[in-house]
């Protein structure tokens, strides 16, 4: 009688790439990245002329802030991608992938809300305004949260794995409903406006403002890479664990 | 048979509330409560002017008291264990999510029909009256949305531990544009600041809200409870 | 002792069915085929292969019952019983193979699969809050069953529950849970009966009515049950299997006797015990 020793059918394999290149071009990324980004505020901060609105200064923060910001809400996109892709393939991988897009959102909101309330600051010396962005962006803080706190009571994988893709669907749905709703709250006390005031970007502001958003783009990318690579890691380590186990 | 399902599932859930009480009372003394709570902490010496707040405080006091009833959704399914008797049913999965959102917005509606009277007595809000109309409008389409949300949400919560926990955490983000919505229209109407318009795009809003959660849980229902 | 009487290989009322295409018959003397069975099984499971994430829990398991057979599966815990079962009730998709059930593909709409099923597991399904009537109405409602009143009244009676109609099923013992499972089952007429350790938790007398009941309507409908009681197990059906580990470790067609069939499986199965 055969005995159940055989190794299990069917169990998820990444296809095993080669170490060394795919470190070579997740390396190269992120120097990319930091290249594009010390361009970035080297511009802003130094070439770009200083905004003549009351923000002054501090509104060159905008050329970090608003990057951080797009690249958060890039992040929740690829996360809400990946979980359809989850629940419509099955695929373990898009599940990994959706996990570290979000961890990666929540850190980059994390970033949007410390730098504009520095900006705050910076500009109208409070340390908090209801502010829609930053508001939304608090609002996704917390929302990506319970992401992970929804996943860490769930003891099925694929049930962990399936609540989690249905609750990005329904959280990046809900994200630019929030943005909508804050601006009905009546008018706060700071006019905020979170650019560059006057007519127009001058062509430096635009330098800088491009050369952050791709640079942010670009690091995005890469620590999203950094990440996959380790949980695919962990994963093969599990993978491994469980078969020894058995 | 859809409708006969549809009827069928909100008859049992109805009727076995009235025959224990247990989620509807509990929730009325919630929300009475929370209302009282609410008065006694923005009563400052001075006599503050609370009206500015009780548009906002109505509607806190209903999504809270709503979660307790959203938590209970599929209580006699998962108490009873009889969840797989219902999946074993030949219905569409949707049919039964309308069939719980319905019985959502009975028990809330049934809440909200004692506890308004008593929320205008106890802040002498005449002014409810006299915009019954939108008052209402307002309060189905939020309603509508609660339910929406909340079953969904209840749905995927119910399968985990802590559940009871894990519900508030997931659905509060969530509701927040409704909230800002029902309670900033509702204080528009209480205080007769706002005209008509604000009240219309709020109005105009929720219907949006409600309309993009519906689809979405028409997406995901299948997927959301079980296999 | 049973007061039913049955020996272990007697089969119960009812057309005794040849053993089905697909499971290996391990007897020296075969039963003699049976003409009239020339129609497709009622149920076909192919290569079925489920996995919870990375556990797989059943391996391409096969097996196919005739229409108005019985099949028991017998097995350790964890083996897959359960997991067979609910596969074929739609409550779980397969991750490999193929099931058929009443004609039906299950990678299809479920909705013609569940007309066609009723399930009773130890868990009798059934709203504590509500009377056995209203259990029985709502999922009369539910299944669409036409005249309903009238056929909840003839289950009722036919479960000996028709005194009891009007209380709460809270109020009801484990034994008359599990009879008005069965009238819950067998509301809509479904063609196969699904049966997950029906007997557990039941004193001796409810052991006894609950068989007594499954003998009555063995004739009309097709079975497969799951059990750790030997008794109850051989006595009624026509095809057992053993399952272990997810695999199919033994099956066979027709009559077994009791003794023999307890040695088979202690030689078969690494551990668990039987009843």
């Amino acid at each position: 009688m055969q005995s159940a020793t055989t190794v299990a059918a069917g169990s998820d394999q990444s296809v095993a790439r080669p170490a060394a290149p795919r470190l070579a071009t997740t390396g190269a990324i992120l120097a990319a990245a930091a290249a594009l980004l010390a361009a970035g505020v080297l511009v802003g901060f130094w070439i770009a002329p200083t905004d003549a609105s009351t923000l002054g200064f501090s509104q060159k923060i905008f050329y970090i802030h608003a990057p951080i910001a797009e690249t958060a809400l890039l992040a929740y996109g690829v996360a809400f991608v990946a979980a359809i892709l989850y629940l419509r393939r099955g695929d373990a991988r898009y599940d990994r992938l959706g996990v570290a897009a979000v961890r990666l959102g929540l850190l980059f909101s994390a970033l949007v809300m410390i730098t504009g309330v520095v900006w705050g600051r910076a500009a109208w010396g409070v340390w908090w305004a209801w502010e829609p962005r930053l508001t939304t962006f608090l609002l996704a803080c917390l929302l990506y949260s319970g992401y992970f706190v929804l996943r860490g009571s769930v003891d099925d994988e694929a049930r962990r794995a399936t609540y989690g893709a249905l609750f990005a669907i329904i959280a990046f749905v809900d994200v630019p409903i929030t943005f909508f709703a804050t601006r009905f709250l009546p008018a706060g006390l700071h006019p905020v406006v979170i650019g560059p005031s006057g007519s127009g970007m001058d062509y430096r502001d635009l330098i800088a403002f491009v050369a952050g958003l791709a640079g942010m783009t670009l690091l995005f990318v890469g620590l999203l890479r950094v990440e996959l690579g380790i949980e695919s890691l962990h994963e093969q380590l599990r993978e491994l664990k469980y078969r020894l186990g058995r | 048979m859809g409708w006969r399902q549809f009827k069928a599932m909100v008859r049992k859930d109805v009727v076995s509330e009235l025959r224990t009480r247990e989620t509807v009372v509990s929730m009325f003394l919630f929300v009475v409560l929370a209302m009282i709570v609410f008065h006694y902490a923005f009563t400052v010496s001075g006599g503050g002017r609370l009206s500015f707040y009780t548009g906002g405080m109505l509607w806190v006091v209903f999504v809270f008291g709503a979660l307790l009833g959203l938590n209970r959704s599929f209580a006699h399914e998962k108490d009873d264990g009889c969840l797989d008797g219902l999946l074993l049913c030949p219905v569409d999965r949707m049919t039964i999510y309308l069939a719980k959102m319905t019985a959502n917005l009975i028990f809330l509606g049934a809440i909200q029909v004692v506890a308004v009277p008593v929320f205008a007595l106890f802040f002498a809000s005449g002014r409810i009256a006299t915009h019954l109309p939108a008052f209402l409008a307002l309060v189905v389409l939020a309603d509508l949305g609660i339910a929406a949300l909340g079953t969904l949400l209840a749905t995927i919560t119910m399968n985990t531990r802590s559940r009871d926990l894990l519900l508030p955490i997931v659905f509060l983000p969530l509701v927040i544009p409704l909230l800002i919505a029902a309670a900033s229209g509702t204080s528009a109407l209480l205080s007769g600041a706002a005209g008509a318009p604000s009240v219309l795009g709020r109005l105009a809003f929720l219907l949006v809200y409600d309309g993009v959660f519906l689809v979405l849980a028409y997406g995901t229902y299948d997927v959301a409870i079980g296999e | 002792m049973a007061g039913a009487g049955r020996a272990a290989g007697n089969h119960g009322g009812g057309p005794a069915s040849e053993p089905a295409g697909g499971a290996r018959s391990e007897r020296a003397g075969d039963a003699p085929e049976r003409a009239g069975d020339a129609a497709a099984p009622e149920i076909c499971v192919e290569g079925l292969g489920k996995a919870f994430g990375r556990r797989d829990v059943l391996r391409d398991v096969s097996f196919t019952v005739a229409r108005g057979g019985f099949l028991t599966l017998f097995g350790p815990n964890g083996a897959g019983k359960t997991t067979t079962l609910r596969l074929l009730a739609t409550l779980l998709k397969p991750s490999s193979g193929s099931v058929t059930v009443a004609g039906h593909d299950l990678r299809g709409d479920p909705a013609p699969v569940r007309r066609a099923i009723g399930f009773i597991s130890h868990d009798p399904l059934l709203y504590r809050d509500l009377t056995a009537h209203e259990n029985l109405r709502f999922y009369a409602d539910m299944y669409g069953v036409a005249d309903a009143e009238r056929r909840i009244a003839d289950l009722l009676e036919r479960v000996e529950l028709s005194h009891r109609r009007h209380d709460v099923v809270a109020t009801f013992s484990k034994g008359m849970q599990q009879r008005l499972a069965i009238a819950r089952a067998l509301l809509h007429e479904p063609r196969v009966l699904l049966l997950d350790e029906p007997h557990s938790g039941l004193d001796p007398h409810a052991v006894d009515l609950l068989d007594g009941l499954l003998g009555d309507i063995r004739a009309e409908h097709t079975f497969v049950m799951a059990t750790h009681s030997l008794r109850q197990g051989l006595g009624l059906a026509d095809q057992v299997l053993i399952l272990d580990g997810g695999k199919v470790v033994f099956a066979h067609g027709g009559g077994m006797a009791e003794a023999e069939f307890a040695a088979t499986y202690r030689a078969q199965v690494r551990e668990g015990a039987l009843v």
